[in-house]
């Protein structure tokens, strides 16, 4: 079965199979739920959403979120952290000005960043300047997880949730994954084959604009506050959609130097150019199962 | 944990290389039972005058293509609407649940059709498809299941619920 609902900005599109139909068809309820839930709670543009609430109201004082918001604004943290910046929550601010978020009257200092984000238990968040987050570079993979979980909650056997790109699957079976050509996106660039592992591509040929004369993009990179212009595409396997989700504007910030980082979370990148060739291929070798394979 | 990855680096010229990318998720018939399980339904169809057009504009925002369009009255209230939007890249075929209040129950697409390169403006090469929802087994490049790339926005979608949700106080209501 397969079907496909526009969640998250973007075509959520789930495919599964079950023993019977009735828990196939319950399953992937759920599995729509979960990513409604998501959407809910971290959209940039729903006024009621946790984001929208952080927004105006997590300075000064703080304020109590959904566990799910919690652990995605941690797991961002800890990104922006391993990153030194480069991947940060906090660059909403540019995205606005560049007309790809709502403006929204929020105040921020533009000396504030991810550092300036705290969280404390029972589900708090508090900025200790003001800032504007957005989640859009790592909800979507988050909200795949937690598809994924509710599939198999539901007695599901296998299946492929897969939100405008950033995917994961389960199951018994390998599946093929094709990656966009960067410069001609509805064109087939590489094929990858994936087990019970997810997968994210970011690349920017569907956003990039003009603004002021320059191209702008809204993948930026932390550090510079410059957005990626490159066409090029990056795609992450990890065990986790999320930090795949993450782990891609990372490595489109600092290439090679994310070795390391996606050594750490046992991913594995490809990098393709814009005539769509690899430039720059990672492997991550952990056990011997996982050991990826390049033909 | 089992993982498998691999990488297959084809030469360029050998790449599989669609023009298009399609996925038929749903009949008409399909959708109805997703979004509205049980239920029986009578179709009926809405002739808009351009009042009413120019009303639904109004009110949505959103440019009204056309005046005729294809409804479904649930039995025990409520309405199932199947529509159509066109974008830069893509021609999508989707189904809207209404409750018996208008708000909206659910959306599903039925029809996904991708392409680059001016295809998709093309009259004609749209005609080929519309219609083809309630038995057609039309499917194009079935070996290609999953893409993964950047996110096509549901823009499109988005304003499509709106002008319908329009076109429900309009035309329908009442």
């Amino acid at each position: 079965m397969r079907r496909c609902r526009p969640l998250l900005g973007t075509f959520v599109e789930i495919a599964a199979q079950a023993r019977d139909e009735a828990k196939l068809v319950r399953g992937i309820e759920a599995a729509f739920d979960a990513v409604g839930q998501v959407h809910r709670l971290m959209s940039f543009h729903d006024p009621e959403s946790d984001v929208s609430r952080m927004n105006r109201d997590a300075f000064p004082r703080g304020i109590t979120v959904h566990p799910w918001t919690w652990q995605v604004m941690n797991a961002a943290k800890n990104f922006a952290r391993e990153s030194d910046g480069a991947f940060d929550l906090a660059v909403a601010p540019q995205l606005v000005a560049w007309n790809y978020l709502p403006r929204r009257g929020y105040g921020f200092n533009s000396a504030a960043s991810w550092r300036d984000i705290f969280l404390r238990k029972n589900c708090e968040v508090f900025f200790c300047r003001p800032v504007i987050v957005d989640l859009g570079g790592i909800a979507k993979g988050f909200a795949v997880d937690r598809a994924i979980e509710a599939l198999k909650d539901n007695g599901v056997v296998r299946g492929i949730v897969n939100a405008g790109g950033d995917l994961r699957t389960f199951g018994p079976a390998s599946q093929l994954i094709h990656v966009r050509h960067p410069t001609k996106p509805t064109r087939v660039a590489g094929v990858v084959r994936l087990r019970e592992r997810a997968m994210a591509t970011s690349g920017i040929y569907f956003e990039r604009r003009k603004h002021h004369g320059q191209y702008v993009s809204p993948l930026l990179d932390g550090r510079t506050g410059q957005s990626v212009r490159r066409l090029i595409s990056v795609s992450v396997a990890a065990a986790e959609c999320m930090a795949a989700d993450a782990l891609t504007k990372i490595v489109f910030a600092l290439r090679e130097e994310a070795a390391g980082l996606l050594a750490q979370y046992r991913a594995d990148a490809l990098l393709l150019e814009r005539d769509g060739a690899p430039s720059w291929t990672f492997h991550s070798s952990c056990d011997t199962r996982d050991q990826s394979r390049f033909d | 944990m089992k993982t498998e990855f691999a990488f297959v680096a084809l030469p360029i010229s050998a790449l599989i290389a669609p023009s298009a990318f399609a996925v038929q998720y749903l009949t008409v018939d399909q959708a109805q039972r997703s979004i509205y399980p049980g239920k029986s339904f009578t179709a009926a169809s809405v002739k808009l005058t351009s009042v009413q057009r120019k009303a639904i504009q109004q009110a949505s925002g959103v440019r009204v293509l056309r005046d005729d369009q294809q409804v479904w009255r649930v039995s025990g209230g409520g309405w199932f609407i199947v529509d159509e939007v066109v974008g830069k890249h893509e021609f999508i075929t989707y189904a809207v649940g209404l409750n018996a209040d208008g708000s909206v129950r659910q959306i599903e697409i039925m029809d996904y059709r991708e392409t680059y390169g001016g295809q998709i403006r093309d009259q004609k090469w749209r005609a080929q498809f519309v219609g083809k929802n309630s038995r057609s087994t039309l499917k194009l490049d079935s070996d290609i299941k999953n893409i993964s790339g950047a996110t096509l926005s549901c823009r499109h979608i988005t304003d499509g619920v709106k002008r319908l949700l329009a076109f429900y106080e309009i035309a329908l209501k009442h």
